[in-house]
Order: structure tokens, then sequence, then C-alpha cells
């Protein structure tokens, strides 16, 4: 009769000790943050193609598209702590003329009070390599090698009315700038090797044996940081805009006058150096249900 | 225990009988084509315009070849009214009718009825990466809410039917291919029936059009490293990846876009006024579309002569001479036409000769050959 006792004894401990080995479930509570790239002039989402701005330096302007790289996103919550997105490698693609991409959905972040944002405009050296993107839209922002690789940090497109009164067609193209040895080797200096031959930028494949006369490129890709508070609700949807205030990148002492810098930059850095500058007061976050 | 043999055998027969009813006729095969794997080599784009309801197949891309180059597909047989896809898509020219075609003189395409095309014809290459829509002004994009004009399969029907080109009936054509000894097998082994349809005929030559893959310029080789471009090709290169110099990289893409094109569509300043009823304006209804067309691609270019939608340059040295000085500003140029405000991107004579240069390292002698691509030697009725 003890046998039987003995194995009921047995068992009910095993199983007391089963249940105690299960691990604990701490329950994580996520919500998502919903952004809204809106892209304005003057406090009001800019009507494309129309004449109906004018800048600081007097030029009258409209604009066509905006397409950019935003990246790097960082959320910091009260206690300090930084929550980056890895979402889509970090690397998010906003179009104006593609709806779509004009809302980033961050979900499964921690629930909880944040008192800033951080995002970087552009990509940073480590992302911006050439042929990163090989499907459309993304691959249509190359950078041409020459010009240092990698992507477009941002294209956007527009006319102005120029000293000649003809509405100028202008490309405000954002990316890795050059400086460039004096121009006057001519066809031959394309075979020469400068400090700017590192193909780093288009790793995988074999570099032209063109080199090109530039003797440095430029990063210009810069952080956007602002305070802002907000809560990140279990189970819920909070929804922050991140507003382009296109005027702004035409600001700053000197105004960036288009009738100075004419209809393309990528190869000014005078010009890119300028737009990194006045591009800290691009940005404008808010949050909609706060 | 006569009672439990009887049993048994009852029980074996049972069993006999279920198992005969699970297996299959060992003379019915499952339908299955084998997949048609394109080649992606890096960086070309890995999303690829294949409707799920067309994959590519072997026997499908076979059958299409067929059908592309088969003149009775214009639903007839006598000798002066056969027409196909190939009739005027010629592999030669990267599959334009070009300026050397010996029917349609300068390259204008007209159809059976004799009325022309109203734009000169684009080229057949690479469309598998064209996600934004065919078509100088993109009327056929897989979006398109009237699904009458989504896709390749669509332009298969309206080639055939359309007065300025086959000018046929598609019930006439599906009837008289069910007719042509060697057809329906092949129907049969690419969409698993033997009764044609001219939906079949749609898919299978679609899928042809899809296998028209260009990946073998001097370009490419040169940017895999198999070869180096002369000084010249080079520094054509990068005028055309410059905004200082040709600045033509926006549009017509680069090493990181082999595709050679964006396939949006723009207005480069040609003209001022706008009178052509099929811009891309006729498929928006916007304003800022009038005189805007598909930027094609510069793959083969030197073979793919008239120039720009309406053929109004013959050579490749009358298009550089148009962008170098001859671009017109207007209000609807596109934004990208920055040097439009003095007339073109100013190129030297020997910056022109550069860039020129450059574009034909894009011809693909390869694809231009290629024999998977070529009219068959024979069709299936008369092997």
């Amino acid at each position: 009769m003890k046998t039987p006792k003995l194995l009921l004894i047995i068992c009910i401990v095993l199983m007391l000790a089963s249940c105690s080995k299960e691990p604990v479930k701490v329950e994580v509570k996520t919500g998502t943050v919903a952004l809204k790239l809106l892209h304005t002039i003057d406090g009001n989402v800019f009507q494309k193609d129309v004449l109906l701005y004018q800048n600081r330096a007097g030029n009258q302007y409209q604009v066509s598209n905006i397409q950019w790289f935003l990246s790097d996103i960082e959320l910091v919550n009260s206690d300090g702590i930084v929550v980056k997105i890895v979402k889509g490698d970090g690397v998010f693609y906003i179009d104006t003329d593609l709806h779509e991409t004009c809302s980033v959905l961050l979900e499964d972040l921690p629930a909880g009070n944040y008192n800033a944002v951080k995002f970087t405009f552009g990509l940073n050296e480590e992302k911006n390599t050439s042929y990163r993107f090989v499907n459309p839209p993304e691959s249509f922002m190359f950078w041409p090698d020459y010009l240092g690789g990698g992507y477009h940090y941002m294209k956007l497109n527009g006319k102005w009315m120029n000293t000649m009164g003809q509405l100028a067609p202008y490309n405000f193209h954002l990316g890795i700038g050059q400086n460039y040895y004096q121009k006057s080797s001519g066809l031959a200096h394309y075979f020469e090797f400068g400090s700017a031959d590192s193909y780093a930028h288009c790793e995988g494949f074999n570099p032209p044996y063109t080199l090109p006369d530039v003797s440095s490129f430029v990063q210009n890709y810069f952080e956007v940081s602002q305070d802002l508070d907000f809560s990140i609700v279990s189970g819920s949807e909070s929804s922050i805009n991140v507003e382009m205030q296109i005027e702004k990148w035409f600001e700053g002492n000197p105004p960036y006058n288009h009738d100075d810098w004419g209809g393309s930059i990528m190869q000014q850095q005078q010009a890119q150096d300028i737009a990194r500058i006045n591009g800290q007061k691009v940005f404008r976050f808010s949050n909609e249900n706060q | 225990m006569l009672r439990q043999s009887w049993f048994s055998v009852l029980v074996f027969f049972t069993l006999f009988l279920f198992s005969g009813c699970t297996n299959k006729p060992d003379d019915i095969q499952p339908f299955k084509p084998t997949p048609y794997l394109i080649e992606v080599p890096f960086p070309f784009p890995t999303s690829m315009n294949i409707p799920s309801d067309n994959p590519m197949t072997e026997e499908g891309v076979k059958l299409g070849r067929y059908l592309f180059y088969d003149g009775r597909l214009s639903g007839r047989t006598h000798p002066d009214s056969l027409m196909s896809c190939g009739t005027c898509h010629i592999q030669a020219n990267s599959f334009e009718a070009g300026i050397n075609h010996p029917v349609f003189q300068g390259g204008f395409v007209h159809g059976l009825s004799g009325e022309y095309l109203p734009h000169v014809m684009l080229p057949l290459v690479n469309l598998v990466w064209n996600f934004s829509g065919y078509g100088w002004n993109g009327f056929l994009f897989p979006d398109n809410t009237d699904q009458r004009f989504q896709n390749i399969e669509d332009f298969v029907r309206i080639g055939v039917t359309a007065e300025n080109e086959l000018m046929g009936d598609t019930n006439q054509v599906k009837n008289l291919f069910q007719g042509i000894k060697g057809y329906p097998e092949l129907f049969g082994k690419a969409f698993g029936s033997e009764v044609v349809t001219f939906d079949h005929i749609e898919k299978a030559i679609a899928q042809f059009v899809r296998s028209l893959v260009s990946t073998d310029s001097r370009f490419d080789k040169y940017l895999r490293g198999e070869l180096q471009l002369s000084p010249s090709e080079l520094n054509g290169y990068v005028l055309f990846t410059t905004e200082d110099g040709a600045d033509c990289f926006h549009c017509h893409g680069g090493s990181a876009n082999p595709l050679f094109t964006t396939h949006l569509f723009y207005n480069n300043g040609k003209d001022t006024t706008y009178s052509d009823p099929f811009d891309r304006y006729s498929v928006t209804g916007l304003e800022s579309d009038r005189g805007k067309y598909k930027a094609p691609t510069l793959r083969n270019i030197a073979m793919t002569a008239p120039y720009m939608h309406d053929g109004r340059y013959n050579s490749l040295d009358k298009v550089i001479d148009f962008y170098s000085s001859g671009v017109q500003l207007s209000p609807l140029i596109d934004p990208l036409m920055h040097h439009a405000v003095r007339g073109g991107v100013q190129l030297t004579m020997t910056e022109k000769a550069d860039l020129k240069a450059f574009m034909l390292s894009l011809q693909d002698d390869d694809f231009l050959s290629n024999p998977n691509f070529s009219s068959p030697v024979s069709f299936p009725d008369e092997n």
C-alpha cells in the first residue's frame, strides 16, 4: 500500500515543481506612433506648381515635388532612455507625389511618457552607400559616384521667377558635397588619382578608372532634434506631425537667393552648406493628441 | 471458423476497394509547368511587374515566342494580311521598327489598314521592370481602375484589334490557332488546356515580352570589371551623371539605376504649345501633364531611331544637339530641365562626341542577337 501513496506524493511534488518553474510572464506594454509628414509653406500645405510664394530673398517661387530620406529616428522617454527605430533598417523614403509614403507607422514601441524626437535628415555615412537600394523609387534617388555616391538626401524641385522675368526651374538637391581641384587640367585629370578616390561608397564594384578632379567629399546630412512631450499608450496609436517648413530652407543670413545659386546645386558645396545650416530650423514637430 | 474466414475476405475486399478509390490513375498527370526564372544581376531591380494571374513559365514563354512572330496573329492566312508583333518589333532594333525598317519608312509604323500609329514605337526591353505605365503616355498601368488597360497582356489585345495595327478579331484569332496543328498542344503545356482562348494568347505573348531582358551592355560589363571603357566613353559617363555636365541621369538613370530610365513622364522642352491628344494629360487630366511623355530607356539607343514620341529626330546627334541648345523654356517644362533658361546644357563638340560614345556603350549586342528572342526557325505546324 505504501508504494501507491509514495507515487502519488512524488507526482504532486513534481507537478507543483513544474508549475513553479514556468517563466514569469512580464507583459511588455507597447503602443504605436504614426508619423505624419507634412510639407508646408508659411504654415499651409504647399500647393503644387502654383506661383504663390515668396522667399526671404524676395524670389517668387513654386514647388512641384519633394522626395527625401528620413533615417535613424529616436524617441527619448522621460527617463532619458532612447528608443531607436529599426523598422526598414531605419530608413524611410518620403515623396510628396506618393501619398502613402507621407505616413510612417512605428509599431511595438514601449508605452510611457516621452519628451524628445530625433532623426537624421538624409542618410549618415554608414547608411549612405551606393547600390543600397536596387528598387524604385528609392533607386531613382542615387547620387552619382563621381559626386560622392550614395543617394540624394532630398530632391526639392520647383520654379522661381528669375531676374529675366522667366519662370525658371530649380533643383534644390541635397547630398554629399565635393571640393574640387582647380579646373585647369582638362580631360587628362579624370585619370589621375586624387584624395577623393575612395570607393567605400560603391563597395562590391570595381571602381571606374576615371578619377575625378574632386579633392574631397563633404557629408552634408544633419541631425534634427526637438523637445516634444507625448505619450505612448499601451494598445493605442499616437500621432506626431513632422512638418517640413519649406520656406525655411531659403532663410538664413544672408537668405538663400535662387538668382545667386541658379537652377542646380549638386556641385555647389557652398549652397549645400547653407542648406545644412538652414535645415536645422526647417522641421517642426507637433502632437495632435495631447 | 467459416464465418470468421468470410469476414476476413469481406474486410480485405473493402480495403481493396477503398484503396482503389484513393489512388489516381497513372495516366493523368497534374498540370505543372516549369517556372521561368529571370536572372537578375546586381544592381538591377529585384521587384518585377509579373501579374499574379500570369506567372512566367518555360512553356508559356516558348508559346509566346511562336505567337509573337506568327503572322497569323492577325487572324488571317492570306500572305498579304499576315502581321504579327514581330513584323514591327525588330530584335536587331531593340524590338522597335527602327529607321532602317524595310516596310515602315523612317521607322513610322502603320497597321494593316494603312493608318499610322499616333506615336513612334518604344523598344520592348526590360519591360518586366516597368511599374509606371506602358506606352509614351503610360495609359496601361497596374493600378488602373479600368481593368482593360493595366498591363502588357492588354497591349497584346490592343495590338491585335486596333485599326492601326493588326486590325484583327479576337474570336477569329483564337479559332484560327485552335485549328493550326501543334498549337493546341503548346497551349495545353503552357496553360493546362488545349482549348485556345484569347486570354491565353495575351498571357503567352506577355510572358515572352517580359523575358526580353538586357543586362549585358559594354557599360554593364565595365561595372562588373570585365572590360575597360575608352577615355571618351568614361568622360561621357561623367557628363551624363553631372548637373554641370549633360545632366541626363535624373531621368535616364546611371550605374545605380541600370534601367537607364525612370519610366516616368516629363515635359522635356521640345515645344511650348501642345496639341497631341495622346500626351500624359490624356491619361491624368492634369493641366501640368500637357506635353509630358515617358523617358525611354537609353539601352540600345543607337538602334531605336527615330527619337522622341513623334520621331522628330532621326539621329542621336540631333537629339544631343537638342538637349545642348534647342530646349525651349515654357511654364510647363519639367523642373528637372533647369538648363532650359540658356537653351540647354551647352556642350562643346568634344563633349557631344564623348556623351554619344558613352550612350553607345549601353548597347547590348548579345540581347540584339540572342537566339532565344529571335524568330523561330519554324512554327509548330511546320515541324
